[in-house]
């Protein structure tokens, strides 16, 4: 019998197994191509964390890894799959972008929290409908939801193309926000700004809502065993189409932060996947928000260093996507590695018997 | 008779930090009825698995038919004539028992086509050699659950099987079926020179049928005897390793109103048929009311729609004379109910979570372990599954543990720790001791009398009439949906009681 902290403990050990096999793998294919993998860790070691500025331009980069994880995080955790970030991420980000170049008069502070309020209500609505299809008809949310990303991107994209087109030239893109509401930068020239700050506020409430309040048990027992959650008086369809809507909501945020932190409007393509990185994220650590935090740092230090490491070196930036992929095999085969650690374990109790 | 036909030398099987089979040595010799006993987790099915190829053990030595084995394989046992009847029976349903029994090792015409005509006939003649008679036509979705036992036998022995190893083989069965399948295993041994190897945790059959029986405890062979110097007393001491009283349970006659009340119920199945036709009756306070009957004739749903599980076509359910039809299991159980449901594993808990969350279930809202009834009070909620561990005798390191990795006993008692301390009025309990242990068992019956005397109206579904007999305190009989016969307990014998269950009515 195995405590938790133990498995815990477990987990962790397969995960940097799994990564520093990927590394490997990596510093392989290098080598392959007449590079030295040494040089090229280094220079995306220090690309990412080598200066002010870079450091920053990484941290940056956590901000929508990190909402999109625990987006994914509360609705796998509750037995419900949001596949769908990336439409909530559009349409909360176009929502807020409507704020911000409309009511261009409010006041700084109400017109954020406005815009905010409008792509988590957008966000959050969007995932609430597959949400009710798959609760009351059984319709698998998986495909709606990634139906609904098709939707959403074209919808938004015809949006800012025709009706909501900017005044000035075709970019593909709405007109600015008011200039007020633009969030500060942190550090000159980077794209690192306080939504930050705000991201890390949600990422200790969503953690404070899933381990410490009884609605977090809840959300967790329906994706344990939803029979179970039943029996024992659970409204399971409430709760996960709550899921569902906090899901959608936190999306709709990482689209609304991309907005105000980095774009100063809605683009046509203002998220290349960024939601679904951060699915990637939230499922190498099996939706732990505190492992999402750090993962999201992790997946950030690759994306800024493999810049520097392609300029610096010519290993081509692409090789971080490889080693990237290779985690989440390894991760995939996580008990794989249980199994042989266990056996190995096993074998050593043999030899000393 | 002494030949020895199965070896087993220094048998050693490791999991994960457990330790399921002990240095064990066992032999069983040709012509035999071997009956291994042992609690759950004692490493009986270990051992078998080992036995049959399902594990290779981690220390020790398996000799069948003077040959030693060397490869771990089913395959290599069932060339060894080595047959396993599993407790929970493999077969198709939509296949005939013909073509379940040659599945496999198909008779084939041209190499190509199944030839289901030689099958037939080949079933027949095996059916007549052995005198297991079936009719190889027939589809196992419309064979009873003895006839499917019977199928089983039948498959190994067309697989050229002479040693059978039968897990629980009377668990699903009446007790006429269990006397039909008894009197087929002598005969295969007596006529067919076969050798059979039982594990069972029911000491009176093995007291009826084995010549020889081992018993197990925690892994290792703590003793193995003739039968006949045996008794069931002796046997039990041995399984659990102390004394074991199954004292005499007094009947209550003191009964307070009508707690539950069930007016002309009807509730489908998950296919859509009938499986409750129209049955009504009433349970009192202070009162045990078992319901006997063979698993599959009604009970599970009669129990899920109480529950609010599963929705009633037609009929009335009362609740402490408030109407409880198809409310929600929540609602249900607002009105002052609580359930230990038959299959503990997929209904009664979540294997993922630790024994801690697992008790806390119903009780996350409430004042004493949520703030406001939203912040989680971590250290109250420890302490109150620390003492039900204890009081409920839960073996186990630590109330972190996740609920997954207990024995079947230990989690029962985890959830019937739960379900009791709603301190409800009525309880629903279904199955409370399936795959649990003699010692496990006894504390259970405990529980469930002592909350009968504290005035409970408690309604019993079990598929051991040994359970229904000594719990109730009013019986009735379930076939089909239909009642078949009500009775006070200690009125009618549990021959007769068999005689209701296959669908007689009195």
């Amino acid at each position: 019998m195995r405590g938790k902290f133990n498995e815990q403990l477990e987990y962790l050990g397969s995960l940097f197994l799994a990564i520093f096999l990927a590394l490997v793998l990596g510093a392989g294919i290098m080598i392959l191509n007449g590079k030295n993998p040494v040089q090229g860790y280094m220079a995306l070691v220090s690309g990412a964390l080598g200066s002010k500025y870079l450091l920053a331009t990484t941290l940056a980069k956590t901000v929508p890894l990190i909402l999109t994880g625990l987006a994914t995080a509360i609705s796998f955790k509750s037995g419900i799959f949001n596949i769908g970030g990336e439409g909530q991420l559009y349409l909360g980000a176009f929502a807020a972008a409507y704020v911000g170049f409309t009511f261009t008069e409010l006041p700084v502070v109400v017109g954020i929290v406005l815009a905010v309020i409008a792509a988590m209500v957008v966000g959050g609505l969007y995932a609430f409908i597959p949400g009710l299809l798959k609760v009351y008809y059984n319709i698998d949310e998986v495909i709606t939801t990634i139906m609904f990303n098709s939707i959403a991107i074209m919808f938004t994209g015809y949006l800012v193309n025709y009706p909501f087109q900017a005044s000035q030239g075709k970019m593909g893109g709405t007109d600015m926000i008011a200039e007020g509401f633009k969030f500060p930068k942190l550090v000159a020239m980077s794209k690192l700004n306080t939504s930050i700050f705000y991201t890390m506020i949600i990422a200790v409430l969503i953690y404070y809502l899933m381990k410490k309040t009884s609605y977090g048990y809840n959300f967790k027992i329906v994706g344990e065993n939803s029979i179970f959650s039943r029996y024992a008086g659970i409204n399971n369809k409430k709760y996960m189409i709550w899921a569902m809507i906090i899901s959608g909501a936190l999306c709709g945020i990482a689209g609304a932060f991309e907005v105000y932190g980095t774009h100063y409007r809605f683009l046509q393509n203002i998220s290349k996947g960024l939601a679904f990185d951060g699915m990637l994220v939230s499922l190498i650590v099996k939706n732990n928000p505190v492992g999402i935090v750090l993962m999201s740092l992790f997946f950030a230090i690759l994306k800024t260093g493999s810049n520097a490491m392609e300029l610096n070196t010519g290993v081509p930036s692409e090789l971080i996507l490889v080693i990237q992929s290779v985690i989440i095999l390894f991760i995939a085969g996580e008990s794989g590695f249980k199994e042989i650690l266990k056996r190995r374990q096993l074998n050593k109790a043999r030899t000393v018997k | 008779m002494s030949e020895e036909i199965i070896k087993l030398i220094g048998i050693t099987k490791r999991f994960p930090g457990v330790l399921a089979n002990d240095n064990v040595t066992l032999d069983v010799r040709k012509g035999e009825i071997y009956a291994l006993v042992g609690e759950n987790g004692a490493g009986k099915s270990t051992l078998m698995k080992t036995m049959y190829g399902l594990h290779q053990p981690t220390e020790g030595e398996v000799w069948i038919k003077g040959k030693k084995i060397e490869d771990f394989s089913p395959s290599t046992a069932i060339k060894n004539g080595i047959g396993m009847v599993h407790q929970h029976f493999m077969l198709l349903p939509s296949f005939t028992i013909a073509e379940n029994i040659v599945l496999g090792k198909e008779l084939r015409k041209n190499k190509v086509f199944l030839d289901k005509d030689e099958a037939n006939k080949k079933v027949i003649s095996l059916s007549k050699e052995y005198g297991l008679e079936v009719d190889p036509k027939l589809k196992i979705e419309d064979a009873s659950v003895g006839l499917q036992q019977r199928v089983e036998i039948l498959k190994a022995l067309y697989k050229g099987a002479d040693i059978l190893i039968l897990d629980e083989p009377t668990a699903v069965l009446t007790p006429q079926e269990t006397k039909e399948l008894f009197a087929v295993i002598k005969k295969l041994v007596k006529e067919k020179d076969m050798t059979v190897i039982i594990i069972t945790h029911k000491l009176n059959e093995v007291i009826e049928i084995s010549d020889r029986v081992g018993v197990m405890r925690a892994g290792k062979l703590i003793g193995v005897e003739n039968t006949k110097d045996v008794t069931e007393k002796i046997l039990a001491e041995m399984m659990v390793g102390r004394e074991v009283l199954f004292e005499h349970i007094d009947k209550n006659d003191a009964y307070g109103d009508i707690l539950v009340q069930v007016d002309n119920l009807w509730v489908k199945d998950n296919r859509g048929f009938d499986a409750i036709k129209g049955i009504s009756f009433g349970v009192r306070a202070g009162e045990i009311l078992g319901i006997a009957g063979i698993e599959g004739n009604g009970q599970s749903e009669l129990i899920e729609a109480l529950t609010g599980i599963r929705k009633a076509e037609k009929g009335k359910v009362y609740i402490k004379n408030k109407e409880a039809t198809n409310l929600s299991p929540k609602k249900i159980r607002e009105m002052g109910t609580s359930h230990i449901p038959e299959d503990r594993l997929t209904t009664g808990m979540s294997k993922d979570s630790s024994i801690e969350d697992n008790i806390l279930m119903g009780k996350q809202h409430s004042e004493e372990f949520a703030t406001k009834g939203i912040q989680l009070k971590r250290k109250s909620i420890k302490k109150y599954a620390k003492d039900l561990i204890e009081k409920f005798d839960v073996r186990t390191a630590s109330e972190e543990v996740k609920m997954g990795s207990l024995s079947g006993g230990n989690m029962q008692k985890v959830i019937i720790a739960r379900e009791f301390s709603f301190d409800t009025p009525i309880l629903f309990i279904s199955q409370p001791t399936r795959g649990v242990d003699i010692g496990a068992i006894e504390f259970i019956h405990e529980q469930i009398v002592k909350k009968r005397n504290e005035g409970c109206a408690i309604v019993l579904v079990s598929a051991e009439l040994d359970e229904i007999f000594r719990l109730s305190d009013r019986i009735i009989c379930l076939y089909e949906g239909n009642i078949t016969g009500k009775f006070i307990n200690g009125e009618i014998s549990k021959l007769d009681i068999g005689y209701y269950m296959t669908g007689n009515r009195n």
